[in-house]
């Protein structure tokens, strides 16, 4: 167990004044080196959730523990890829994904850019490692925060609904890029998404997400070999069993 | 298109120095003393360039500007950067920024003569209360404006506070901090002459008092062109620096 949600409650006041209860009770268990996705309709609280396990949001009660005991707050043991772009404008490529190796090993610049630039060159961003990031595209940028995250080796990534912004072409290139660096760097993902089709693609559990008030609904296991093809039968039934506990005619 | 820029703005320069011609030197409806022409100015800018005094008092204004200005950097912008991450710091001194910011720099004179008798210091202290605000609050803001997502990245990347700080917080806050070197600038250049013509015995105006006072108004024109000539430049350079910045 990497993760553990343990009766997590969370509320927002809003702005008339009403309490918005997010997070109604939420207990979840995640595995070493599972690929989750947390699917819901907008206002499920899925985000909150992640930015609750991340440690950049506390719990009003409940908690969540990793691997070194209780998270209080962000870390470098659980990567975060933001919905919105997170590179750091100022900085090249190269400068951003090295970011957090110095961090960490402040006294080895010189090894970290090596491993950097190694890196980059064996995802084919070599060309691009001096460019700064209005100078990308917005598949690009995602890929970039993508590989600055993997590069610290952390053992959890937190991905909020990454490609949301991308269109479906690249959207599918970077959901079959992400399969592979998952595999190669060993590492749980916990990916938060509102689109069935990107679930049911990716993940190995789906839990599936209710709101008013936010809450687990549903797991959903998906068996299927990799790489999954969206045509197969398989996919298509899996995906309607997520679609039918999600409650379509619910969702927005 | 290219033509009509070039031509446009040099117009209204041309005509306003063709009129001044034609009531001061052409037709003498104005008295030197009261209004020198474009003529006897040439000629008190060329006096005071080849006697070394134009350029000796040129020097000497924008070195209290530059030491000023650099020791009102000092103080605002590693200030500006704290109190814009911390609110209750924000908040103890907020009373004290908003009473002292709106004294004009000259209000200052005073007590700067009191404390600091006459020359470069007591100068430089105004261009520095003159400066210190502005940069100071450019600063605040641009540091409270800095994307949480890119501060959030950076603490999921393992950067510690000391790090968020000086490797997201201020290159983020470097388009608003260059924006109060602009403001500061040009206050420092309006402080120096103001208190050059009260406690100083140098720099330009010390110049425009001295030369008004000996009847040679000519030179006093020559000081005030050279003030706009400076200001102009910084202007300029400053045009280049904002270029540079991309976010």
């Amino acid at each position: 167990m990497v993760i553990q949600v343990k009766n997590v409650n969370k509320s927002f006041k809003q702005e008339d004044g009403d309490i918005l209860h997010v997070l109604d009770n939420i207990n979840l268990d995640i595995k070493d080196r599972e690929f989750i996705c947390l699917l819901g309709p907008s206002g499920c609280g899925k985000t909150t959730l992640l930015r609750i396990i991340a440690g950049l949001d506390e719990p009003d009660s409940g908690e969540v523990n990793d691997s070194a005991g209780l998270i209080k707050g962000p870390s470098r043991d659980r990567g975060f890829i933001f919905q919105q772009y997170s590179l750091f404008p100022w900085m090249t490529v190269l400068d951003n994904v090295v970011f957090g190796l110095n961090m960490c090993y402040p006294d080895k610049k010189e090894e970290n850019l090596e491993s950097a630039k190694r890196y980059l060159q064996r995802v084919g961003l070599e060309d691009f490692q001096n460019s700064y990031p209005y100078q990308l595209s917005g598949g690009m940028k995602q890929r970039v925060a993508i590989i600055r995250s993997l590069l610290n080796h952390t053992p959890v990534q937190l991905m909020d609904e990454p490609f949301s912004a991308l269109d479906m072409q690249t959207r599918h290139t970077l959901q079959e890029q992400l399969i592979g660096v998952w595999k190669r760097f060993d590492t749980t993902i916990v990916f938060v998404t509102h689109d069935v089709d990107e679930a049911v693609f990716l993940a190995d559990k789906v839990v599936v997400m209710d709101k008013n008030p936010g809450r687990v609904k549903d797991i959903v296991s998906i068996d299927l070999e990799r790489p999954r093809k969206r045509e197969s039968t398989e996919f298509l039934k899996i995906q309607e069993e997520v679609m039918e506990s999600l409650g379509v005619h619910d969702m927005e | 298109m290219n033509k009509k820029k070039i031509i446009i703005p040099i117009l209204l320069p041309v005509i306003v120095l063709i009129f001044w011609y034609a009531i001061t030197d052409g037709l003498g409806l104005i008295t030197p003393y009261v209004l020198p022409g474009p003529i006897e100015v040439c000629q008190s800018a060329f006096t005071a360039i080849i006697n070394g005094k134009l350029l000796k008092d040129t020097i000497d204004t924008l070195f209290k500007v530059f030491l000023g200005l650099i020791l009102a950097s000092i103080v605002a912008i590693p200030l500006g950067v704290v109190l814009g991450s911390s609110e209750t710091l924000e908040d103890l001194c907020s009373v004290v920024i908003s009473i002292l910011r709106p004294i004009p720099p000259v209000a200052w004179i005073p007590f700067s003569i009191l404390w600091f008798g006459i020359g470069t210091v007591p100068a430089v202290f105004i261009i520095f209360m003159g400066c210190v605000f502005p940069i100071l609050v450019y600063t605040l803001d641009g540091v409270k404006r800095t994307p949480k997502v890119l501060v959030e990245a950076a603490q999921t990347l393992g950067a510690n506070r000391w790090n968020v700080l000086r490797r997201i917080i201020l290159p983020s806050a470097v388009p608003y901090i260059v924006s109060g070197l602009k403001v500061g600038v040009s206050i420092a250049l309006m402080c120096t002459i103001s208190a050059e013509m009260i406690g100083s015995s140098s720099g330009l105006g010390y110049l425009i008092l001295t030369s008004t006072n000996l009847f040679d108004t000519g030179t006093t024109v020559v000081g005030m062109l050279t003030i706009g000539i400076i200001g102009i430049i910084f202007d300029y350079m400053f045009r280049k620096v904002q270029d540079q910045i991309f976010w």
